[in-house]
């Protein structure tokens, strides 16, 4: 049976095979491709600065970051001031805020039954955007990290206007979806304690318990995480055996038969990437207390990514702190990028799980480029023998409707899927 | 009665939708307008549904560069543009992609257009709905200016167009206006450097504002900011031509600007030039904060 998902930034058609009553296994399809790849070559390396963002009108950011450092990596001795570093940092903070926000009031709201939210989707989004726009200029599709760091420079009544931005949508977290302090729910090392306090996620992780849905959504309980920064850790875990030993070299993308979509592996095996992957690297006391209850269940998936929301608020006010305004915001490279030659890659952690870009220049000009995507980690599509971490985590449903859930706790991008 | 939209994403990155998100006053415009179709907001139909029968509407929003072979629910863009196209009072390009082509006429679509524009060059397939079209280009749109065109046509008001169907209202203006840089470029004071408060991105770092049309610097994006005020030169975004090449360099000829500000020529600039290189404006040359 074939049914078409709607409104995960576009499509994809999802082939279920039914044995028994139960889903046997899923083919999962994206209908189409734009190959910004291919736009690329040929053009000048600042103008993927540009292009990039517009692979994706909700997770853009995260491509100009990869760009940027991508970009950064070719060269031997570039040097960012600290301040360039937190600026980049914060801005792509708010974009992963912004994400999960909608992502629950638009997206995760309806397939519990429940209506959609969209003004509580706007105000806390509208909110971040506003706090990316003090330094990109606008947000969406801002191109502000350049190589050398950041365009803009900014005083310290930006930041009071950046501190309001940010409490706002602290104040706006804590009396809608968790009705508590902030630092309370953060330190919680115990799912019971969160389940004892009230609002919007408590609603639907009570749901998920009222309706014995604990087990459901679990997929290889294996993770990744590249794009480490002054938050995340780089690092992969199988189940919860860490190791923070692992290189892109052991990244690999494949073609698929029946998708534009790529597959991705790492040492030939597919790992989840996104929130959960990164709690279980960070080993954040309250995901760890849900993983050991309920495993990778859509329990812990949903859990992970607003829990995510009040850690990286929090982070942020961390970081402006540390801010030195009195350093330079950009340092001008040694060389000019018009006459570079070389190659390199980088990854960050966009909102949905890793993101990874690589590049090669010949004379500042783009000789090829390759980006791989979270969804793409998420949703490769295996065999029946070795599923996909969300085929997986669909196999044995018994309702259509449980899958569209289990497959949109993935938080599921087409268009980046797509690029 | 709310007026009913269609937002129909061609090939896109759905930027536009959420800048359109980035509305200050959504509770007040969804009072007033209701989508039959969105692709991110709820409705009570589905794609299938829209494109399988004819849903009664009044504004068809369209997203996204479009070629014949992109589908949508298993049906043609083109089909599905054809079809509601007849049915409602308007249609609005939303986006420099729906516009002009944009970014994704380089993809691998065939004939990849915007609805009435293949850059600069007007197109034929749907220019029996010409009259009834708007296009608001941009890349992104700016919600304001989206959301002010479609009260515009729920009310009847009549909206002056340009050329390429954008209301003047919006794009009359360039980039440039409003511009908190703009004493640099007034003057000729040509020293940016990324980075920096002071400066004008024109002379070295490509921005295209004097040249571009549209309301970044008078209507802020984000309610707070613009790129240029921050730092970043202007794409031309709003222009049929973007993206166009060396986007963070000024192309020049024997040191002048090959683009110059919409409506003056050469010599009225270089003599503009001239004069203004004759004298030194310390305020300018200095630090505008610590000098």
């Amino acid at each position: 049976m074939i049914k078409l998902i709607e409104k995960i930034e576009g499509e994809a058609k999802l082939d279920f095979n039914m044995k028994d009553g139960k889903i046997d296994f899923v083919d999962i399809a994206f209908m189409s491709t734009r190959n910004i790849e291919n736009i690329l070559k040929g053009k000048a390396a600042f103008d993927a600065l540009v292009i990039n963002p517009r692979v994706c009108g909700i997770c853009g950011h995260a491509h100009l970051m990869a760009t940027v450092q991508a970009l950064e990596s070719c060269y031997k001795d570039l040097q960012l001031t600290n301040k360039a570093k937190i600026i980049r940092e914060l801005t792509l903070n708010f974009e992963l805020i912004q994400n999960h926000f909608k992502w629950f009031y638009l997206t995760l709201l309806p397939l519990f039954g429940k209506k959609q939210q969209v003004l509580k989707a706007t105000y806390p989004t509208q909110l971040m955007a506003k706090a990316i726009a003090i330094f990109g200029g606008q947000y969406p599709h801002t191109s502000y990290a350049v190589v050398g760091g950041v365009v803009c420079d900014i005083t310290h009544t930006d930041l009071i206007k950046l501190q309001h931005y940010i409490e706002e949508t602290v104040k706006f977290f804590e009396e809608n979806l968790v009705r508590s302090q902030s630092q309370s729910f953060l330190e919680s090392e115990n799912v019971d304690d969160v389940l004892s306090k009230e609002g919007d996620l408590i609603e639907i992780l009570k749901i998920i318990i009222s309706n014995e849905w604990l087990e459901l959504g679990k997929s290889y309980d294996r993770y990744i995480v590249f794009g480490a920064n002054s938050y995340f850790t780089k690092g992969k875990s199988m189940k919860t055996r860490l190791s923070n030993n692992i290189s892109l070299t052991s990244v690999k993308e494949s073609k698929q038969e029946t998708s534009y979509a790529k597959n991705v592996s790492f040492k030939n095996k597919y790992y989840e990437v996104g929130p959960l992957a990164r709690a279980m690297i960070n080993k954040t006391p309250l995901i760890k207390d849900a993983h050991k209850r309920y495993g990778d269940s859509m329990f812990s998936r949903i859990l992970a990514r607003v829990c995510e929301v009040s850690q990286l608020l929090h982070h942020s006010k961390k970081l402006i702190a540390e801010l030195d305004l009195s350093e330079a915001s950009y340092i001008k490279p040694s060389q000019e990028i018009s006459k570079l030659t070389g190659a390199g890659s980088a990854s960050v952690e966009a909102a949905r799980g890793s993101l990874i870009h690589k590049v090669e220049l010949e004379n500042g000009l783009i000789k090829n480029y390759e980006i791989i995507t979270p969804t793409q980690w998420n949703l490769s599509g295996g065999t029946k023998d070795n599923p996909g971490v969300s085929q997986k985590a669909m196999i044995g449903l018994e309702e259509i409707s449980i899958a569209e859930l289990v497959f949109k706790t993935f938080d599921v991008c087409s268009v980046c899927t797509t690029h | 009665m709310k007026t009913k939209v269609l937002w129909l994403s061609a090939i896109a990155c759905n930027g536009n939708t959420h800048s359109f998100l980035n509305y200050p006053y959504m509770e007040q415009f969804l009072n007033d307008f209701e989508f039959i179709y969105h692709p991110v907001i709820d409705t009570d139909y589905t794609l299938e549904e829209i494109v399988s029968s004819v849903i009664a509407c009044d504004i068809l929003l369209i997203e996204g560069s479009i070629a014949e072979d992109f589908q949508r629910a298993d049906t043609s863009i083109v089909k599905i543009i054809q079809t509601y196209s007849k049915i409602v009072k308007k249609i609005v390009t939303v986006g420099t992609c729906a516009t002009f082509g944009g970014i994704f006429r380089e993809s691998d679509y065939k004939n990849v257009s915007g609805l009435h524009f293949n850059q600069e060059l007007p197109t034929n397939t749907f220019r029996e709905i010409k009259d009834k079209t708007v296009s608001i280009s941009g890349c992104p749109i700016h919600p304001e200016v989206l959301v002010n065109t479609l009260y515009a046509i729920k009310k009847d008001i009549r909206l002056e167009l340009d050329k390429y169907l954008r209301p003047k209202e919006y794009f009359a203006y360039t980039i440039h206006n409003g511009c908190t840089r703009n004493e640099y470029f007034e003057y000729k004071v040509d020293n940016h450097k990324f980075g920096e408060l002071e400066g004008c991105m024109f002379y070295d770092h490509g921005c295209q504002a004097p040249y571009t049309q549209g309301s970044c610097n008078k209507i802020l994006w984000n309610e707070i900011n613009s790129k240029t005020r921050a730092g970043l030169p202007c794409m031309g975004c709003t222009e049929p031509g973007f993206p166009r090449e060396n986007l963070f360099s000024t192309k020049k000829n024997m040191g002048i600007p090959e683009n110059l500000p919409v409506g003056v020529g050469k010599r009225v600039y270089l003599t503009l030039a001239g004069i203004t290189k004759a004298f030194t404006i310390e305020r300018l040359e200095k630090k505008l904060l610590n000098d």
